[in-house]
Parts: C-alpha cells; structure tokens; sequence
C-alpha cells in the first residue's frame, strides 16, 4: 500500500518524462528543412515512395496530428523501415540488443565487483585516518578521466602488437561460441567498465562516509562491536542505496548504446548500429534509437526506485 | 560520596582539543572528575561547556579531531587513552553502556529493532528473552517492536529501545548525553524515571550529561557544573542547588524555568560561552560573572573544597553570601 | 586572501594528489591560453618533419601523417578541447543556476515543469543524444556545444534547487520577503551567493564531463572538423595509424586523459572544502 504511494508519481513522473523525450526527439526530425520524407528516404526518393511515407505519417496534417499517428504508430511496432535495407528498423534494433545487453552486463559485473569493495574499503580508511591519501582516490580519480576510447585505443593497440587471448572484431554470438564470443567482447566491456568502477567506487566511498557520519555507527562503535561486524551489518547496506541509484543511471546508460566502444572493437550491438545509420543518413534508425535508449533508461530508472524501497524501509514512510 | 571504594571513573587534569582545520579550539581545559559505583552524577554546562566531549572521551567515542593532550582517564580500571584497541573493545563491550540524544539516528535506520536489540544483547537471544528485555524498558506490546524499523517509531519508544540496548549487557557505566533533550516535554519525566529505575535495579552508575538543572534536582546524587571545558563546581545536588558557590551556577539557575520565586523574572546569562584555543590562564567565566574582581582576569582559579563541595572559583565566598542574604542583583 | 591561502596551503599539505591535480591543471591551462605565442612550432606546417616520424629531439611527440610537428597540434588540441568544454559549461551553468534556483524558490509549477525538464535531458544517453544532434545539426562545435549543455544542464539543475530548497526557508531569506524584496531580488541577493559554492564544484565535474564528450565526438568525428584539432580529433587522426605511429594516440591521450583527471582533482578538492565528509573510525 505505501509501496504503491511512493510508486504512483514516480511512474507518473516517468510517463511525462516519456513523453517529453518523444516530443524532443519527433520535433528534432519533423522541423528540419527537407521534410521528414527526404530524411527518412533520403534525397534520391521516387515519388511514389514520398507518397507512402506522407501518407502513413499524414506529412500534410498539422504538427499535433502527425504527432499522434507517429506514436500511434510505435505503438503498433512500427517505428519506420531502414532506409538501406528497407527492413524495418526495430527488428534490426532488436536482433542486436542482446549484444548491447551482454556488454552492458559485462561491464556492470566488472564495476560492481571491483568498484563496490574498493569503495567500501576506501571509505573506511579514509574515516579511520585523517589522511586524505589514499588508493580509493587515485583508482577513483584515474578511471574517472581516462576516456574508454582512449583506454580502448591503447589496448587495441597493445593487443594487435603482442596477438594474446583477446580478439578484436569478429563477434559471434555466445551461444554459437561461448570461448569465442569471451574472446571478443571481455575487452570492450573491462573498457567501458572503468568509468563504471571509478563511478562505483566514488558513490561507495562518499556514501560510506557518510553513513560513518552519522550517530548509529558511533553507538555500535560505543557497544564494543567490531569493526567487521559493524561494516557487515551497517554499514553495507545503509552505503548501498544511493549506489543504487548511480548504478540505474550508469547501467541505463550502457544500455542505451555504448557507441564509442562498439565503434572502437566493432561490436555489432544497438550504438554501433545508430551510429552507421547516422554515417548513412538512415535517419529512422537514429530517431527510433535514440527513442529506446531514453525508453530503457527511465524503465531501468523505475526499476531502480522499487528496489531502492526494498532496501530502505524509510522510502515512502517520511515522504 | 562512597569514597571507600576506588572509583569508576578517574578523569584527572584531562586535557582535549579539536583541529577544526584552520585552528586549534581547547573543549577540555584540565578538567578533573571521579564518578563511583552505584550513584548518578549529572554532569550540567551549556552547549560548548565541554561535557558531551567529556562524556564520550569516557569511552574514547571521540572523533579523530579531537586530540587529548594530557591527563588520564581511568574506567573501571582501563586507561582510555592508552588501551588498545581490543582492551577498549571489550570495556565498551562489557562495562559501558551509552544513551545518545537523538534516538532515531541512534539506531540503524534499515533494520528492525529487534535484530538490533539482538546484536546489542550478543549472541543468538531468544526471541522472548528479547522482548523481555524491552519490557523491562518500559515498552509495550514488544512484539510489535520488535518487528519495526526505527522511524516506524515514536521518539520516546526509540528512546527506551536505546534505553534497552545499553543496559543489555548489564554495564557498570550508563553515559547518557541529553538522553531527553529530543523528546516531548510530556515525556521526558518517564523516560528519565525508566533510565533511572534500570539503573538503580542494575546497581550502575550513571553519568548524565545535561543543560537542564530540573531534571537533574531529580534524578541526580551529585552534580558537576561544567563551564570552558573545566569542572567549576562539584558536590550533592541538594547542596550545590540550594546554595551555588560558583556564579555561572548560580546563573543558570536564575536562568532555568521553574526556580524563579513568584514574581521573579528568568534572568538569562548576559554573554556567550569562550572558545578557548589554549590554556585559559585567567577565570574563563570572568567576562559573564557579576562578582569578578581583578585577580579573576590574571589568575587561573584551582578546584578548592569549600562547603562540602569542590568549587573552582576566587570569588566562592562572596557567591554564597549572595545567597544567604535575601536575594538581591548582584550588580 | 590570506586566510584563503592559509586554508588552501594547509590542504594541499600532504595531499599529494589534490597538489598534482592543480600544478597540472595549471600547466595545461597555460599551454592552452598561450600555446599560439609559444615557440613550440606551427601546428599546420605540412612536411615540416618525416612523415609519421616517431619521437625524437625536434619532434617531441613525433609527426603525423603529413609529416607536421604533432606536439603543437597537441597544444592547439587542449586548447580546443578547454575552450569548447568551458564555453559550451558556462553557458550551461548559468542556465541550470537560474533554473535551478526558480524551480527551488518559487516551487509549484515551475517546480513541477523545470525537475521534469530536467529529467527529459536526463534520459538521453549524452552519446546517444550526440547521434541525433549530429543529425539535426549536422556534426561541428555548434552540435558539441549542444550536446555538453543536454548532459550537463540537468546536474546544474538538480543541485542548485537542492541547495535552493534548503536555504529558501532561512530566516534571512524570510526576512528579506517580509521586508517586501521582489522575487528577482531575493534569488540575486539572498539566494546566488548561498549556491554558488555547489555551483563551482558542479561546474568542474561538468568541465570534466564536457571535455570527455567533445572529445567522444570528435573521436566520433562529430565534433571539431579538420583541420582544427581537439584533444579528440587528434586520436581519431592517430588511431588511423595506431600500430604503425602509436604515438599519436598515446600523446593525445594521455594529455587529455591528464587534463580531464587534473579538473577532477580540483573538483574533488573544492567539494572536500564545501561539503566535508568525515567519518568516524570504527575502533
């Protein structure tokens, strides 16, 4: 019941963000010079063709109408057909989200796994000493700042000189070859999980310190717990819910296309997908992409919200 | 005053500074104190006097600013300052027992009462012998508690769960830092009666650290005024709120609501609190006091007893006399 | 002033890293201010070395591929890089303060309409969105501008009415409304300054997060257009030859790599000041 109060607005908060992105990314194409046809079909268009298209999106209709048809339109599954292959363009996003999916998860595991314990770790000393150096800063500080291109161009680099396990390029999907398919993609997702474990590990680490704040660690402290069971059971937990939220975002944001990387270690996924039909000018590609990464990323940002009030009993009660 | 006994607590010439970053401010200024079995000490200063700083140096809760400088401070036979950490542990664990302001912060915002009521108790407890427990705190339908998260409840149920928590283990020492302050008035009187109880059946001491003089007329054996991080007068409640032999004493029980005479008006204490950043070689409350004379701006009183009590004033005699006489403005 | 040296001095004392952060950041905006006076080279002389020629005295970081000195394309590089970073942020924060503090002091509606604005930028990945404004825009600096002000204009936003939401209750701020100060005038007088101190430690997050987007871009080939260089462009122009001349990805990336943490060290410092975390040691 209270679950419920607390999620209501945020799911209505979520719709009018849905509906915000989908004015922004409709009114980005439709009021551009050239016309929608020209954009969708390109220049070369036969008539015929520009009339299809201006029927089925009513391109003589005010903005209002047209606007109505093209979401009645996505509702029903259409969001336009690939000017290049003439298929339409969400079955092709489709087929490649579990490439995205798989990356994102690969990354995701690596910065949750590294960033979450370095953090806790961090902050904790960093509380014990007064000292403001610690490793915590410099992971953080360094993986913060080095661009996954960069990271993913010296590796590229030193990978192609000394031939290891890794591959670059040349994906095949995991269940055809699991061996394989590791070989391909544990190098693009270690990239782009850098940021993700600095990003971890400095929302861990601020928010350890901040729990270390507050006076329930100093009665434990003054109960004579140790410092172990006072991190395992208090601190753990009470850290971990503005992570939460950090890693919504940063996982919404993975989903949506990891453009560079995919671009870099030719992973065949949703970014790099967007970014040819961009170099194409197959612009219902860009329009239904950037659409379902704004979609994913305020569905994972929902998501986020429940499992935040599974873990803090508060949400919901003082608001 | 038991005295035959060797203390609970010895603090001698204790000395506490903070590093605020940009200076050193002294919270602690050579203050010397010995709480003994089986009695309540109330320990009373306005905010910055220095007592909470005392209070949790008893159990180095101290944080890392915080730097003592000089003197001892024994419990129950451990020095605090020169423990290490597992010592230290184990008198926390075994001897000490705190109760903090502000209850709902005290306790782990994301886990029921009752587990937490658990690990303050140790080991693997009986669901029943928790609940017991929380009984004897004066809580009713512990069940229900027990189930709960702390915000779910009231700020006096959060108290006695507090309460609960600290005597758990049956310590020898109760440290309870403005334990109703964050409470309603209505309530304040028997959550403190409750404090009070579970002591005096437990036969611990209990320091309580407090701005409010009321109060602790009630529930307190002796009081420790505590003034610019120094002890400035010590002795049985009765003696001390009867006749103070320290002004700043005197003033704040001019000041606290409920000892004003028919007609009489509160009468706030003129001035602020020193921030001390060294030591203070004159009276530190010389500027505020209404019976100061030249030798309390140049010459750092010494704790002295005078009528049954310790005081740590020049002036002490004249402060009293202030009293004997029908009262009148000293200035 | 002093006490402000004073302060700084004694953080910088045995924080090595803070310390670092700001010599570097330091030289870097210098190289980048006065790179065109400095003696370094012309960045645009063509076969002014050989071509793709490894490091050497002459030629710090090498040449590329039209054999010009590529240390002086680096200068031009971080001069870009900050430039577009800084203009495209400023502009952003001065939007985001004023917003900010609208939705924060006058609550409501222009509460409800600017949060939900802030979310719709919010949910589009930067790069992603960087896509679509490529397409309606076309790629230059004008679309990377654009899409550093769609990243960073919500973080502006979230802040500045947080800090707002906190103030607006004080008693200065009441007093002054009871005292018949316009709306304009309490958030210029009374609010600015109160949130100008979260709105400098944003602003070098935001920096940072603009210098890797610009760079992303250009890296993309969406950004800077040849023949200016950024920071990015340039490892897109090295990464062509990244196994026979990898020294142009390594120059241009560890230069950017080092302004961008530099920024971010000084960021940290600045909010360590403003908002100090200190915990308690767990014995």
């Amino acid at each position: 019941m209270r679950l419920a109060a607390y999620l209501l607005p945020r799911i209505l908060a979520a719709l009018i963000t849905l509906f915000g992105v989908s004015v922004l990314v409709f009114l980005s194409l439709r009021l551009l010079p050239g016309g929608y046809a020209d954009i969708l079909l390109g220049p070369f268009v036969t008539p015929e063709a520009r009339a299809v298209i201006a029927q089925r999106y009513g391109l003589d209709q005010p903005l209002v109408v047209q606007y109505l048809r093209w979401v009645w339109a996505m509702l029903g599954g259409d969001f336009g057909v690939s000017m290049v292959t003439q298929r339409p363009v969400i079955a092709e996003l489709l087929r490649r989200a579990p490439v995205t999916l798989q990356l994102a998860l690969i990354a995701l595991a690596v910065a949750l796994a590294v960033g979450y314990p370095l953090g806790v770790i961090s902050g904790v000393r960093a509380a014990s000493r007064r000292k403001r150096r610690d490793f915590g800063r410099v992971v953080g500080a360094m993986g913060a700042s080095v661009p996954d291109f960069v990271l993913g161009s010296v590796l590229i680099f030193v990978f192609s000189v000394w031939s290891l396990w890794f591959r670059v390029g040349g994906y095949v999907p995991f269940g055809v070859d699991p061996v394989g398919n590791l070989r391909t993609m544990l190098l693009p997702g270690l990239t782009l999980s850098v940021f993700g474990v600095a990003l971890i590990l400095r929302t861990t680490r601020d928010a350890v310190l901040r729990v270390m704040t507050e006076p329930h660690i100093t009665a434990a402290v003054a109960r004579g717990a140790t410092p172990g069971a006072i991190i395992r059971r208090h601190i753990l937990r009470n850290a971990a819910i503005p992570v939460v939220t950090v890693v919504a975002t940063y996982f919404g944001f993975l989903l949506g296309g990891a453009v560079i990387v995919e671009v870099l270690f030719s992973v065949p996924g949703v970014g790099l997908y967007i970014f040819n039909g961009l170099l194409n000018r197959d612009y219902a590609i860009v329009q239904a992409g950037v659409l379902l990464a704004a979609v994913v990323f305020i569905t994972i940002n929902m998501l986020a919200d429940v499992l935040y009030a599974l873990i803090d009993p508060r949400v919901g009660a003082a608001r | 005053m038991t005295a035959m006994t060797a203390p609970l607590v010895d603090i001698a010439d204790l000395v506490i500074e903070y590093d605020t970053g940009t200076r050193q401010v002294r919270a602690i200024d050579g203050a010397a104190l010995q709480v003994f079995e089986d009695e309540t000490l109330a320990i009373v200063g306005e905010s910055g006097s220095g007592k909470t700083t005392l209070g949790m140096a008893a159990g180095r809760l101290l944080p890392p600013e915080a730097r003592v400088l000089g003197g001892r401070i024994h419990v129950a036979d451990v020095d605090v300052s020169d423990a290490d950490d597992d010592a230290l542990r184990r008198l926390r664990h075994d001897k000490l027992g705190f109760v903090f302001q502000n209850p709902t912060t005290a306790l782990d915002p994301t886990m029921r009462i009752g587990r937490q009521v658990a690990l303050a108790m140790g080991g693997r407890p009986a669901p029943e012998a928790i609940a017991e427990l929380l009984s004897r705190a004066e809580l009713n339908e512990p069940q229900r508690i027990l189930r709960a998260f702390p915000h779910e409840l009231s700020g006096g149920m959060a108290q006695r769960v507090v309460i609960a928590m600290a005597i758990a283990r049956s310590p020898q020492l109760l440290i309870a830092d403005e334990p109703t302050a964050s409470l309603d008035a209505s309530i304040r009187e028997k959550v403190m009666a409750t404090l009070g109880r579970l002591r005096a059946e437990s036969g611990a001491s209990l320091v309580i650290l407090s701005h409010d003089l009321r109060m602790i007329a009630r529930h307190a054996d002796r009081v420790a005024v505590m003034y610019g991080g120094r002890i400035v007068e010590l002795g049985a409640v009765g003696q001390v709120m009867q006749a103070p032999a320290h002004p700043y004493t005197r003033a704040l029980l001019a000041a606290a609501a409920g000892n004003e005479r028919p007609g009489e008006r509160l009468r706030p204490i003129p001035g602020t609190p020193p921030i001390l950043e060294s030591r203070c070689e004159a009276c530190a409350y010389a500027p505020r006091c209404a019976f100061r004379e030249t030798r309390c701006e140049t010459e750092r009183p010494e704790p002295r007893a005078f009528a049954g009590r310790e005081v740590v004033c020049h002036r002490a005699e004249a402060v009293i006399a202030a009293d004997q006489s029908p009262r009148q403005e000293a200035r | 002033m002093s006490g402000v040296a004073r302060i700084a001095r004694r953080r910088l004392r045995g924080d090595g890293l803070t310390l670092f952060g700001a010599v570097s950041l330091g030289c870097l905006l210098f190289l980048g201010i006065f790179g065109p006076w400095l003696p370094l080279g012309d960045p645009s002389r063509i076969a002014a070395g050989p071509r793709l020629g490894a490091p050497s005295a002459a030629f710090l970081f090498g040449t590329d591929e039209l054999g010009r000195d590529f240390l002086p394309r680096v200068v031009q590089g971080i001069r870009s890089t900050f430039l577009l970073s800084a203009i495209a942020v400023a502009i952003t924060a001065v939007i985001g303060t004023l917003l900010g503090m609208a939705a924060g002091y006058l609550g409501r509606h222009t509460d409800q309409i600017v949060a939900r604005g802030a979310d719709i930028l919010f949910a589009f990945p930067a790069l992603v969105a960087g896509l679509l404004v490529a397409a309606v825009m076309g790629p230059g600096q004008a679309s990377a501008i654009t899409v550093i002000s769609i990243a960073t204009l919500p973080l502006f936003i979230r802040v500045v009415r947080s800090v707002t939401l906190g103030v607006a209750g004080r008693g200065f701020v009441t007093a002054a409304e009871v005292a018949g100060a316009s709306t304009l005038r309490v958030m210029v007088v009374h609010l600015l300054p109160n949130v100008m101190g979260a709105v400098m430690v944003q602003l070098t997050y935001a920096l940072s997060i603009g210098m890797i987007i610009e760079s992303a871009l250009s890296f993309l080939g969406l950004g800077v257009q040849p023949p200016d260089a950024s920071l990015g462009s340039l490892l897109r122009q090295g990464s062509a030859y990244l196994t026979i001349a990898p020294w142009m990805v390594l120059s241009s990336g560890v230069v950017l790599s080092l302004a961008i943490m530099s920024v971010n060290l000084v960021g940290d410092a600045a909010r360590d000041a403003l908002e100090p975390l200190k915990g308690r040691p767990l014995t």
